[in-house]
């Protein structure tokens, strides 16, 4: 989330989209409640079923799944069309003013694809996709790296260029207006299936939220996000957000609502496999020696840092190990050479190059798309580890329906782990906010926690490797874990956050942090003079563990404080637990104030410009120099930095941009209408139709993502990764959740009350589809897909109805995907069915749309 | 009960509610009861109805509206803890009582199993142990506001974990006031009308819900107290007919007997088979 | 002292047998509920939380035990010295009536070793409490209203007078407790004027049920003495029950004045050509077990007829119990859930067992007891 959670209540119209907040994020819908309640928000869902989320709502809009992109393409043409948007901001804080390649050209051109795309290789050159730029000469003061003296040298960089107006025809704004022309009204009904009168009526209350002093929040998840255009789906989301002058102020946002209760958190620590802490991205093998990978840090926004913060993470995982001489062991770091996400995992894992598996806190059995060859692939294993809190249906795969346990070689541990609640330790919710919470309760029987599991691993894997004299093991010999033996949590807290290993000094030799000490921010490794004096597990959780104030005068780490002060009474809390960045719980609230400074409204005020406070720097003359930026949240911004400050190109990072920068981790310090790099299928989003789809893109000849990996393993075998067609399977399917359950289901539907609830599983469908399939209100029904088939509970609905979609009536039904063998309620695999198939750049599996008949048991 | 505030209420906004039954679920934790053995039956609800081991449960209803929308309206079924009750009127033993403070309790130890609170309560509250035996006891069962939280000072399980805001306790006249206030504030998504404040005499549940209360389904119900002609009957009629009866009849007696007697000087067959009775 | 009619019949008969295997079977079916609660023998559950034994066993036992009061109070108090051969049977049957509906009621109550509790603990509010001390007033006045006919067997004479000498007293009580009690189920349903179906719901339910059971009263007593008559093969006073039957009518009439009545005076007539369950049952109930019973017993053909006596009381029992049903069972829709109760057949197996205990019982004290007294003279006992 850009904002955070309690932000939600200075919204002034909340809408979400592919998303489920009351039952998914039950806690959401207090704040939600407060913004209707306090100043009359009002509350729109678009989802293609009608959820618990859209009883409660003022107005709810049916979309088809998988069309988001028009729907939302459909309010940025609106906001664009009728002038909705807020131009100053616009202007000053976009991209839009940004001159684009000459050689661009969009969908609107190229039937559906844009300029550069590679039909072989199903992949863009997006060499046209860039900024025009212009060369500039710049004088810059440098060091001498022999004798160590200041000199200035001439030095060529290049700078975006930038039109003087809106209406040119190559800027970014232009394009976007081009590209999104063609999302109508007419074409939103069109597609999406949602009557022009309905869309029109969202467009109206949700783009008027482009007034300064309106704010709008766009609540979003899995909805959006698990397409194969999930990703621009979301910078739909963000184009309109921007547009509307809605990101950096409160109520405001592009708010993923997140998942697993610490996913937040583990995203953070990078638990996926194209990360680093931090967000630093894992070296590739394109990034064969430090330089290349340090290279791919921006040099003209705050991602200067990236090196500085590379560096101390790699003093915290090898410390004395890692020299400035050896590259900080930069050769420790596995190199990705290709894409490791959860299908090609898989898939890997079926082809039988995969040996073991370690899973720790996951049920792929059930959770993963196209389960049933997942949990073949599971056979190809010699071993899998499992840690869990029970016998999930993974680790019990080997006595799964169809399988037989007599041809199953893979070996199966089980590690009873301990609950949340049998450990203490943070967590990160959506809002960026980490909480600390002491452990409540006593693991049960043999459980451990985790990191007394991993603390022995690593104690065993060193032992095995004791005498080991090659350079491939020294990583596990050098590997930092001293946590105790006994794990003490406080002590990874303290290197998440940092600490210095010597004294920390600044460029004048003045001690910033001495040794031993934890470090107030990440603002000293960006200040010291040798960054390898800190280790810093994260840099972005640099001072969440610092002795801070909980607004009571009480200090403790600031990750312990439960301060319900409220400054400015926007629900920021400042004194509650620690928000990353820097304890900012508004991303980008620079924003949040005119270029000048001075706040869009008084009902908005965040952060503003104070030309009279003492900004507690002195001048040549020891005059307190005056003015700073001021407010109720930390300020994302430099703290002095003036409103008018010029962008200066002779600077690196910061200071390469201007005082109207405010998004300072981007290379030109703009929000990007225009994406000229960071997504495989286009700067602007375009809409695909899902890979399996009842409809003939009716936008373009381009049906499906044109960048999206397709996967055939076996499609000709009874399990394998068939892909459906509409004549065969006539009906779209989407999974979701049940506020009653979690997840894969074993730590639910193992609770009494919560399998009570919803003790069996079942398949949602509008009554005219139930009546023409002859199916009953809790009969059963088979569900089939090209991957398989499974039996479930009918739930005859009047909350399901087909669309008309391009004139032809299509019938779309749904299921929870929460059920499984094990635990008492019990039911078939919804990801049975679902297919092998992820976004065009994140992967995640298009677990929302594809395509099912179904049939009276 | 101590230190309870007098007149304690309950407010349920089933405009706010999303039927994420946080608060059935923790009605069953705080209280310790098992769960029911269900099966999905085409519905979200479950289990079907409130049970002797589910005293709250949440109910799911797809109204649809006059202009074509759906509701998808989401009722709290569980005690109303009337000002009235009609189970206490209707306890043979006095089991169940009115607190002062205002939730209606049960006590166990009085209770004969009758079961005719069942019948009484218009809102189908009260329920039975149908599965124990002479030697666990069955009891009657219900919510009890949860008077232990209360009287430590703490609100009712399901309010406190209500994620979305529906539920409110507090006073009951302030209750009134906050109910008045959403229905004249948004017009638009209420019914203008507050299920509780006079419904069968008044109850301390207090409901406000977009959509007509009999689909919401509660019971349509005036605001005479449910038991109010049973009351009459036992206050007013039954007094009369016993002494009505026992002078009447003993007048007749004596009359009949003189007419006899008359009768018999004039050489009737007396009365000697009296003695045979 | 009276004579005894002598009764030939063997003790033991296959009668017998099949009543006593009848009782334990019941016996076995509530044994199973004492140690498994109700939910193992019956289909009772939330949403029917009375079942057959309420309706049946008693509401309809308390009715039908209403020959007791109705023959008391005629011999007793008003002047009816003709009626008095009916009395002990009709007195032996309300007072087996009684104890068969306690004996229900132990079954049916959750708390059976709690039912002093009705004695300590008092709410005057609740219509149970009043049929609760009617139950246990009543059976005691029943109790003392039979004890002659044991004290005549054990040839005790001073209990006997004493209770010779209460016996005004005990009937002014018995008619009192009765009407009470009669009324008093019906007043049990007012407490329901949601749930209970409008054509079947009134404030005047008790004065319903009072009527219905003076009704069925002499009505139970024709059956009575006609069965046994033939059972035990003993003489039947026709000529009084056909005098008894003459009152029948007139209260049948008054019954379908107050309810038709009724329906008008609340507006509610409209309903009555709903032609649903309800309204189905009102008519069968007014046509074929009030309307016409009525007509039979004015005639004077079917007074005289002892097999159209039968037929016409027994139209009178079973206008009674199809009342009694609907009221407590058919006609008490639960709104929210259409409960479809149909009950167990262990709940069955118990009211049969009690009903069968119930003929056994009255079959024995018959053998043993001094039930059957001739009519008079009697002169010659003192
Ligand atoms: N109770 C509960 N809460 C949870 C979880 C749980 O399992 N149970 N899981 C947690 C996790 S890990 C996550 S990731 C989040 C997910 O939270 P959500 O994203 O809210 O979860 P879903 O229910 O999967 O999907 C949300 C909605 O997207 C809709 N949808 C499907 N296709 C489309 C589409 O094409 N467009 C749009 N606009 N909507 C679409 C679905 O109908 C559904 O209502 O929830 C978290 N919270
Ligand atoms: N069809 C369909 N499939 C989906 C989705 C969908 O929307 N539709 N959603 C996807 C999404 S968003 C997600 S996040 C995945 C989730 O997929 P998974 O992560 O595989 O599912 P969970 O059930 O959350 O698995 C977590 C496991 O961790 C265990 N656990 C809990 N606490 C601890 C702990 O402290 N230590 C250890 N070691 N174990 C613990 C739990 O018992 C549980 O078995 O599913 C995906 N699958
Ligand atoms: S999942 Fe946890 S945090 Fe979220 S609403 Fe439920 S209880 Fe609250
Ligand atoms: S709702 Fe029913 S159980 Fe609760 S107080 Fe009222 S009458 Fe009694
Ligand atoms: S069942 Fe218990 S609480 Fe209910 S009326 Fe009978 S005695 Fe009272
Ligand atoms: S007040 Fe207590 S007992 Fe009553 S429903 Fe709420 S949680 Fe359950
Ligand atoms: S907890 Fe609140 S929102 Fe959830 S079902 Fe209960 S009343 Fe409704
Ligand atoms: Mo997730």
């Amino acid at each position: 989330m850009t904002n955070d959670w309690t932000d939600i209540k200075n919204s002034d119209c909340i809408l979400v989209q592919g998303a489920n907040p009351a039952e998914n994020h039950p806690a959401s819908m207090a704040w939600v409640n407060e913004a209707r309640d306090k100043h009359g928000a009002k509350l729109i869902v678009v989802d293609p079923r009608f959820t618990r989320t859209a009883a409660t709502a003022d107005l709810y809009v049916a979309l088809r799944p998988g069309t988001d992109i028009v729907f939302l393409g459909g309010l940025i043409n609106y906001t664009l069309q009728n002038r909705l948007y807020n131009e100053e901001y616009v202007k000053y804080y976009t991209n839009a003013l940004t001159l684009i390649h000459p050689d661009f050209k969009g969908p609107a051109d190229l039937d559906g694809l844009f300029s550069g795309y590679d039909a072989e290789a199903r992949s863009y050159d997006t060499a046209s996709w860039q900024y025009q730029k212009e060369q500039k000469t710049v004088t810059v003061t440098q060091k001498d790296p022999v004798t160590g003296e200041d000199v200035t040298v001439e030095k060529q960089v290049s700078v975006p260029k930038k039109a003087t107006s809106l209406d040119d025809p190559n800027c970014a704004f232009a394009h976007l207006k081009k590209h999104f022309a063609r999302f109508t009204p007419e074409l939103v009904e069109q597609v999406c299936g949602t009557p022009k009168e309905k869309f029109l009526q969202v467009a109206e209350l949700y783009c008027a939220t482009g007034a300064p002093d309106k704010s709008g929040t766009i609540m979003y998840a899995m909805g959006q996000t698990q397409h194969t255009v999930g990703t621009q789906n979301v910078r739909a989301t963000a184009i309109l957000q921007l547009l509307l002058g809605n990101i950096g102020i409160p109520g405001g946002g592009v708010n993923a609502l997140r998942g697993e209760s610490n996913v937040q958190g583990s995203t953070d620590m990078a638990l996926l496999f194209h990360d680093l802490p931090g967000y630093l991205g894992s070296p590739t093998d394109k990034h064969p020696d430090l330089a290349a990978y340090l290279a791919k840090f921006d040099t003209t926004s705050y991602w200067v840092n990236g090196p500085r913060f590379f560096t101390t993470l790699m003093k915290a995982w090898f410390s004395a190990a890692a020299t400035k001489e050896n590259d900080y062991a930069y050769h420790y770091i596995p190199k990705t050479s290709g894409n490791y996400s959860w299908i090609a995992l898989f898939e890997a894992m079926y082809a039988g190059q995969i040996k073991g598996l370690i899973c720790m806190g996951q049920n792929p059995a059930v959770a993963g798309p196209n389960a049933r060859l997942e949990r073949k692939a599971l056979q190809n294993l010699d071993w899998l580890v499992m840690m869990d809190l029970f016998e999930t249906e993974t680790a019990s795969f080997w006595k799964g329906p169809g399988v037989n346990p007599q041809e199953v070689k893979t070996e199966v541990f089980l590690l009873p782990a301990a609950d949340a609640m049998e450990k203490a330790g943070s967590i990160v919710s959506s809002g960026r906010r980490s909480q600390w919470r002491p452990a409540v309760a006593a693991a049960l029987g043999d459980d451990k926690e985790d990191i007394w599991i991993l603390t022995r691993l690593v104690r065993d894997l060193k032992e095995a490797y004791k005498d080991s004299t090659e350079a491939k093991d020294r990583p596990i010999l050098d590997l930092v874990w001293n946590y105790g033996d006994e794990p003490d949590v406080e002590l990874v807290a303290r290197e998440i956050n940092g600490y210095a290993l010597e004294d920390v000094k600044d460029a004048s030799g003045k001690v910033l942090v001495e040794k031993g000490k934890v470090i107030p921010g990440f603002a000293t490794i960006a200040s010291a003079a040798d960054p390898g004096t800190i280790a810093c597990g994260n840099w972005l959780f640099g001072g969440y563990f610092a002795e801070a104030d909980d607004g009571t005068g009480t200090m403790m780490p600031a990750v312990k404080r439960r301060g319900q002060n409220d400054p400015g009474g926007y629900g920021f809390y400042p004194n509650w637990g620690f928000t990353w960045p820097a304890n900012r719980r508004i991303l980008y609230n620079r924003a949040s104030a005119r270029p000048d400074g001075t706040p869009w409204a008084e009902n908005k005020k965040v952060i503003w410009w104070d030309p009279t406070a003492d900004s507690g720097q002195k001048d040549a003359q020891g005059n307190p120099i005056l003015g700073k930026w001021v407010g109720y949240d930390v300020p994302d911004f430099p703290p002095t930095k003036k409103p008018d400050a010029k962008a200066d190109p002779a600077k690196t990072g910061l200071g390469a941009q201007a005082g109207t920068d405010p998004f300072l981790m981007k290379s030109d310090g703009k929000g990007w209408l225009f994406a000229p790099a960071g997504l495989n299928e286009g700067p602007f989003p375009e809409h695909y139709e899902p890979l399996e789809s009842a409809v003939v893109n009716p936008l373009s000849g381009v049906q499906n993502n044109p960048v999206i990996k397709l996967w055939d393993t076996d499609a000709d075998k009874e399990i394998g990764d068939r892909v459906g067609t509409s004549d065969e399977f006539p009906i779209i399917c989407t999974t979701y959740r049940l506020c009653e359950h979690w997840q894969a289901g074993a730590m639910s539907r193992n609770l009494p009350w919560l399998a009570e609830c919803q003790p069996d599983m079942f398949i949602e469908m509008g009554e005219e589809l139930a009546q023409e399939k002859g199916i009953k209100n809790g009969g059963q029904v088979i569900v089939a897909s090209a991957r398989g088939q499974i039996k479930v509970v009918a739930l005859v609905t009047k909350r399901w109805r087909p669309y008309q979609v391009n004139g032809k009536k299509v019938h779309q039904v749904g299921m929870p995907w929460h059920y499984g063998w094990q635990g008492l309620a019990t039911g078939d695999i919804a990801n049975d069915l679902t297919p092998h198939i992820g976004d065009g750049n994140t992967m995640i599996p298009e677990y929302k749309a594809f395509l099912v008949d179904v049939r009276k048991a | 009960m101590v230190s309870v505030m007098a007149r304690v209420a309950m407010l349920f906004d089933a405009f706010r509610c999303t039927g994420c039954r946080g608060c059935q679920v923790a009605c069953k934790q705080w209280n310790d009861l098992p769960a029911e053995v269900t099966h999905n039956t085409g519905s979200y609800q479950n289990p079907p109805r409130v049970s002797s081991d589910t005293w709250l449960l949440m109910q799911f209803r797809e109204v649809e509206r006059e202009d074509g929308g759906l509701t998808w309206a989401f009722r709290r079924y569980a005690c109303m803890h009337c000002l009235e009750p009609a189970c206490v009127s209707a306890c043979p033993v006095g089991a169940l009582y009115k607190t002062e403070e205002g939730p209606v309790l049960h006590h166990n130890n009085r209770c004969i199993g009758c079961r005719y609170c069942m019948l009484a309560c218009p809102f189908e509250v009260p329920t039975f142990q149908w599965d124990k035996g002479l030697f666990e006891g069955p009891q009657i069962k219900k919510c009890d506001f949860c008077v232990d939280r209360l009287s430590a000072g703490m609100e009712p399980a399901c309010v406190q974990t209500c994620p979305a805001g529906a539920l409110m306790f507090g006073d009951r006249d302030e209750l009134i006031a906050v109910a008045e206030a959403r229905i004249q504030e948004h017009p638009e998504r209420y019914v203008n009308h507050i299920y509780g404040k006079d419904e069968a005499g008044g109850t301390s549940l207090l409901y406000i819900s977009p959509v007509p209360f009999q689909q919401l389904g509660m019971p349509k119900l005036g605001s005479a107290p449910i038991q109010k002609d049973a009351e009459d009957i036992m206050q007013k009629a039954t007094p009369a007919v016993l002494v009505g009866m026992l002078v009447g009849l003993s007048g007749l007696y004596w009359v009949v007997k003189r007419r006899q007697e008359m009768m018999g000087k004039n050489g009737g067959s007396g009365t000697q088979g009296d003695r045979e009775a | 002292m009276t004579r005894e009619i002598a009764l030939r019949r063997p003790p033991i008969s296959p009668a017998v047998v099949v009543l006593g295997g009848l009782f334990v079977l019941g016996l076995v079916a509530a044994i199973i509920r004492y140690v498994n609660g109700l939910g193992a023998i019956t289909n009772l559950n939330d949403n029917t939380a009375w079942g057959l034994w309420i309706s049946f066993d008693l509401l309809c036992g308390v009715a039908l035990a209403s020959g007791a009061f109705i023959t008391a109070s005629m011999v007793h108090l008003f002047g009816g010295e003709r009626f008095r051969p009916l009395l002990r049977p009709a007195i032996l049957t309300g007072f087996l009536g009684y104890l068969l509906v306690i004996l229900a009621l132990m079954v049916d109550l959750g708390r059976p070793d709690r039912i002093w509790h009705l004695i300590i603990f008092w709410n005057t509010d609740s219509v149970m409490f009043e049929v609760g001390w009617c139950v246990m007033l009543y059976t005691l006045v029943l109790a003392l209203e039979f004890s002659p006919l044991v004290f005549e067997r054990l040839g005790l004479v001073a209990p006997r007078r004493l209770i010779h000498a209460l016996i005004i007293p005990l009937a002014i009580a018995g008619a009192t407790l009765s009407t009470l009690h009669q009324s008093s189920l019906g007043s049990l349903f007012v407490i329901l004027p949601e749930e209970l179906h409008k054509i079947w719901f009134t404030p005047l339910l008790p004065l319903m049920f009072w009527l219905t059971a003076v009704a069925v009263g002499p009505a139970m007593v024709i059956l009575e003495s006609t069965i046994s008559s033939r059972v035990f093969q003993r003489g039947l006073h026709l000529d009084l029950l056909g005098d008894l039957a003459k009152v029948i009518p007139f209260v049948l009439a008054a019954y379908i004045a107050v309810k038709f009545g009724d329906l008008a005076g609340s507006g509610e007539l409209d309903l009555l050509v709903d032609w649903d369950l309800e309204s189905g049952l009102f008519w069968l109930e007014i046509i074929g077990f009030v309307a016409l019973p009525m007509v039979l017993f004015s005639l004077r053909a079917v007074r005289e007829s002892s097999g159209w006596l039968l037929f016409s009381a027994l139209l009178v029992i079973g206008g009674v119990i199809l009342s009694r049903f609907a009221v407590s069972l058919i006609a008490l829709g639960r709104p929210e859930f259409a409960a479809s109760y149909v009950p167990h057949p262990l709940e069955l197996a118990v009211t049969i067992g009690v009903v069968a205990a119930g003929v056994a019982a009255f079959a024995l004290v018959a053998r043993y007891l001094p039930l059957f007294v001739e009519a008079a003279p009697s002169t010659a006992a003192e």
